[in-house]
């Protein structure tokens, strides 16, 4: 009892705990000079086709302002998954990890000041093909808008067509190449939505135009075993799922593959048809989209054959 | 421990010191602070209300119209009227007239920091008066240094303002209850200024009325048994003067009263569910988390205040004299009631249980005077315990003091060591930002880097806010803000994850995604800016 008297002095005690925690804190995660000091290592370890990533995941903005969009362009910051990517190049700090890599080999690791650099390789990269996405435009693709037949009309493809974005409540951004269907929301061309986590996912846009179908057919694909694919809408504006599902058809020589219906609320969601028949081969693939609700169905989607 | 201490001449002069050295240093922080969003609505109202006052003067009998009373008054109509009219006041004669300040926006600011500074002010005075001068000065001091208490008491909104008045209105509501009716008027007309400033204000006669029943209902049966009125005239002069008071601080509601106070209530108790980041997870429908409240508070607070909090509390539910702690406990809870439903909206952070804190802190108080006493009484009649007041106040109030210092500009994405601090809070997925203030600290790069007449795509910021800084001369003149990207050659972002799709607008158009520059605290980003 004598004793516990003391045990009072631990209340200002606590307060100066409290204050070297909090200087502790304020100083511990690595300041942009730091990063930027990074960038001559990371590109050096960087090949071409690696992706690059760093964790925690906040600190991405900060790593693309010091490495620069050479390293992180929009096309892997924004990509559909990592399953076809065959190495990484992982810069995390904090003790964090990226944990889109869990389940790949580490082939080299060190540590650079408060980082930690790991070379990581893909167990399983899947090759691609052919990007239905990076072909979005002449020669490979012709988009018509309508239902076969009288309605069907040709949408045309302009490299400077105005660009346009909606915000925070409006549209997804409108890019300058793309294929205009009539109607400013109604074209085809490579954008990027938020899906379920608000992250970035780039995909070809096939709003159809109210009731009728948006057809996008690539010619001279070299197939594979199957088609893989993500499909979506933003998140943020339909995560409410109040809309009717849209249906994505795909066609391979003219023979349907398979159907993939697409309800709101799921966000980025996988997909795939079976195409092992056509493997090796090469064929014009068709994408059907459409849906019965006539509003708003602002469909993106990515696709290869693989 | 002293308990109802009279207040003194030094009681009151340390009550002034606090308030005048809370301004300063207010004022002193205000320059990179950029406009919170709803800021720019308010300074829209202001100006509105402000040329109707400038009528007024001119040509009373036309500013009573009607028609030109809905003319003035309709903007942001949704809030009460009080402290937007001194806004503009402030505009009108401290910064036309005077000359007092430099900006525009820190005259239409300085309201909210005077009340700010008389809150602290009050709780000092109160704490002292019920745990002594050293309790009250702990107490004040731990209110004025809670970081984000400090980021909201910049602002021109109704905040602090609301936290000032729930807890002058207390005060006078304790004091009313020895059944002086000038305390019972006070209680009557500050409440009305209350309901004047912002809805918070329907809480609290719930807290005073539990207080009533706890504390004195049994007591005021048995006398109304004898005919003999026992209920706290203050509640009379809450039914009576208050809704004068507040009609007449409100010229919106001076015609067709009921139909816009049921508008008024129906907008807030039906208000929409803005998104919002906690633990990972992006709120934007009920149910809402439960936890929200106490988890921000612990995250936000720092833990010596409520550690001390938690030794008042206590102390004051072992001592003797149950009634005021009653009162402080009742208005604690009351504030943070809302938060016990999950259908209660939770856009805006800890600002709207913010009334809260004063109560929280006045407890702080009285665990610090109880500590205090403890350690002092280690070496009675040594030198070392007669300093034991002033080293232990130093010791629990120099972490909060370091902690809002450095929290300065970025208050809302300020987090304690509890959360592992900013980047801690990062990695738990707690809000890093919202209300586009943020911008204020990017405004040197913006006037460096944007091309000659160019347009800024401000995002959270709102347009009215942006043109505040132009007009301040904080942004360079000829720089325009947009809510256009595709018209944009500079575009900010202000983080939110439901807010990353704009980011990803900008990616499209500029056609690239690296930040200009990022503007990050403890090295977290929390805006960043893209160039054409």
């Amino acid at each position: 009892m004598h004793r516990a008297r003391f045990l009072w002095l631990l209340v200002p005690f606590a307060g100066l705990v409290e204050l070297g925690l909090f200087a502790k804190d304020a100083s511990r995660a690595p300041r942009i000079t730091e990063w930027q000091a990074m960038r001559t290592e990371v590109a050096r370890l960087k090949r071409a086709s690696d992706l690059l990533v760093v964790a925690p995941e906040w600190a991405d903005p900060i790593a693309r302002f010091a490495f620069g969009d050479e390293l992180m362009p929009v096309a892997d910051e924004a990509r559909a998954d990592v399953t076809t990517y065959a190495r990484a190049v992982e810069v995390d700090t904090l003790d964090a990890s990226v944990p889109e890599l869990d389940g790949w080999g580490v082939t080299a690791e060190h540590r650079s000041g408060r980082f930690r650099i790991r070379v990581r390789e893909n167990p399983k990269p899947e090759h691609v093909l052919f990007s239905f996405l990076s072909n979005a435009h002449p020669p490979f693709l012709d988009v018509t808008a309508g239902d076969a037949g009288a309605s069907e009309r040709r949408c045309v493809y302009s490299e400077h067509a105005p660009s346009s974005t909606g915000g925070l409540h409006g549209h997804l951004a409108f890019p300058r190449e793309r294929y205009l269907c009539g109607g400013e929301a109604f074209f085809v061309g490579v954008t990027i939505l938020d899906d379920q986590d608000y992250r970035p996912r780039r995909c070809v846009w096939a709003q159809p135009p109210e009731g009728e179908s948006v057809r996008l057919s690539f010619s001279n694909v070299p197939l594979g075993r199957k088609i893989s694919g993500y499909a979506g809408l933003s998140y943020f504006l339909f995560r409410d799922g109040q809309h009717d599902p849209v249906t994505l058809s795909a066609h391979v020589a003219g023979e349907p593959v398979g159907s993939y219906e697409h309800r709101d609320e799921r966000g980025w969601h996988h997909f795939e048809f079976d195409t092992e028949r056509f493997a090796g081969q090469r064929a014009n693939v068709e994408f059907d989209v459409r849906s019965d609700d006539p509003s708003d169905r602002q469909f993106c989607f990515y696709a290869d054959t693989r | 421990m002293t308990e109802k201490r009279r207040l003194d001449a030094f009681d009151f002069v340390l009550a002034l010191v606090l308030t005048l050295a809370y301004l300063a240093l207010l004022l002193n922080s205000v320059a990179d602070l950029g406009y919170a969003r709803d800021e720019g609505f308010y300074f829209q109202a202001a100006r509105s209300y402000e040329a109707w006052f400038a009528l007024l003067h001119s040509d009373a009998a036309r500013a009573l119209e009607p028609g030109t009373i809905d003319g003035y008054w309709s903007v942001n109509h949704e809030h009460p009227a009080l402290m937007k009219s001194l806004f503009a006041l402030s505009h009108r004669y401290l910064w036309s007239g005077l000359g007092l300040f430099r900006e525009q926006g820190t005259a239409y600011r300085f309201p909210g920091m005077a009340m700010s500074a008389l809150g602290v002010a009050l709780t000092y005075a109160w704490g002292a008066r019920e745990g002594g001068r050293w309790a009250g000065l702990v107490s004040a001091l731990a209110l004025a240094l809670m970081p984000r208490v400090f980021y909201h008491s910049h602002l021109a909104c109704f905040d602090m303002p609301v936290t000032t008045l729930v807890l002058v209105t207390s005060y006078a509501f304790a004091r009313s209850l020895k059944g002086r009716w000038g305390w019972a008027l006070t209680t009557g007309v500050l409440y009305g200024l209350l309901l004047d400033t912002k809805h918070n204000a329907w809480l609290l006669p719930a807290a005073f009325g539990a207080h009533f029943l706890v504390t004195g209902a049994a007591h005021a049966a048995r006398e109304l048994r004898q005919k003999r009125w026992a209920v706290p005239n203050a509640f009379v002069a809450m039914a009576l003067i208050s809704p004068v008071v507040f009609y007449a601080g409100w010229p919106w509601i001076w015609h067709d009263t009921l139909p816009r106070l049921r508008e008024y209530v129906a907008f807030h108790t039906g208000h929409e569910y803005y998104n919002m980041e906690f633990l990972g997870h992006t709120y934007w429908k009920p149910p809402m988390p439960r936890l929200y409240a106490w988890v921000m508070t612990l995250g936000t607070v720092p833990g010596v205040t409520l550690l001390l909090f938690a030794i008042g509390l206590v102390v004051a539910w072992k001592g003797r004299a149950r009634s005021t702690p009653l009162l402080w406990l009742f208005c604690l809870l009351t504030c943070y009631a809302p938060w016990w439903s999950d259908v209660t909206p939770i856009f805006g952070g800890t600002k709207h249980w913010m009334t809260a804190y004063p109560f929280l802190c006045l407890f702080a108080g009285k665990g610090f005077a109880f500590v205090a006493e403890r350690i002092r009484a280690l070496g009675p009649g040594r030198l070392w315990a007669e300093l034991t007041p002033p080293v232990v106040a130093a010791a629990v109030l120099i972490g909060p003091l370091c902690m809002t210092l450095h929290s300065e500009p970025w208050g809302l994405s300020f987090y304690t060591p509890l959360v592992g601090g900013a980047p801690g809070a990062a990695s738990l997925g707690l809000n890093r930002t919202f209300w586009g203030y943020t911008t204020g600290a990017l405004q040197g790069f913006i006037n460096e880097r944007a091309p000659r007449r160019g347009n800024v795509y401000v995002h959270d910021t709102a347009l009215q806010s942006w043109e505040m800084l132009r007009q301040d001369r904080r942004i360079r003149e000829d720089l325009r803000g947009t809510l256009d990207i595709a018209s944009s050659s500079l575009a900010l972002y202000q983080h939110e994850p439901h807010m990353r799709r704009v980011e990803y607008e900008t990616w499209v158009d500029y056609g690239h995604d690296a930040p200009a520059a990022v503007g990050t605290f403890d090295g977290v980003p929390v805006i960043w800016v893209y160039a054409r």
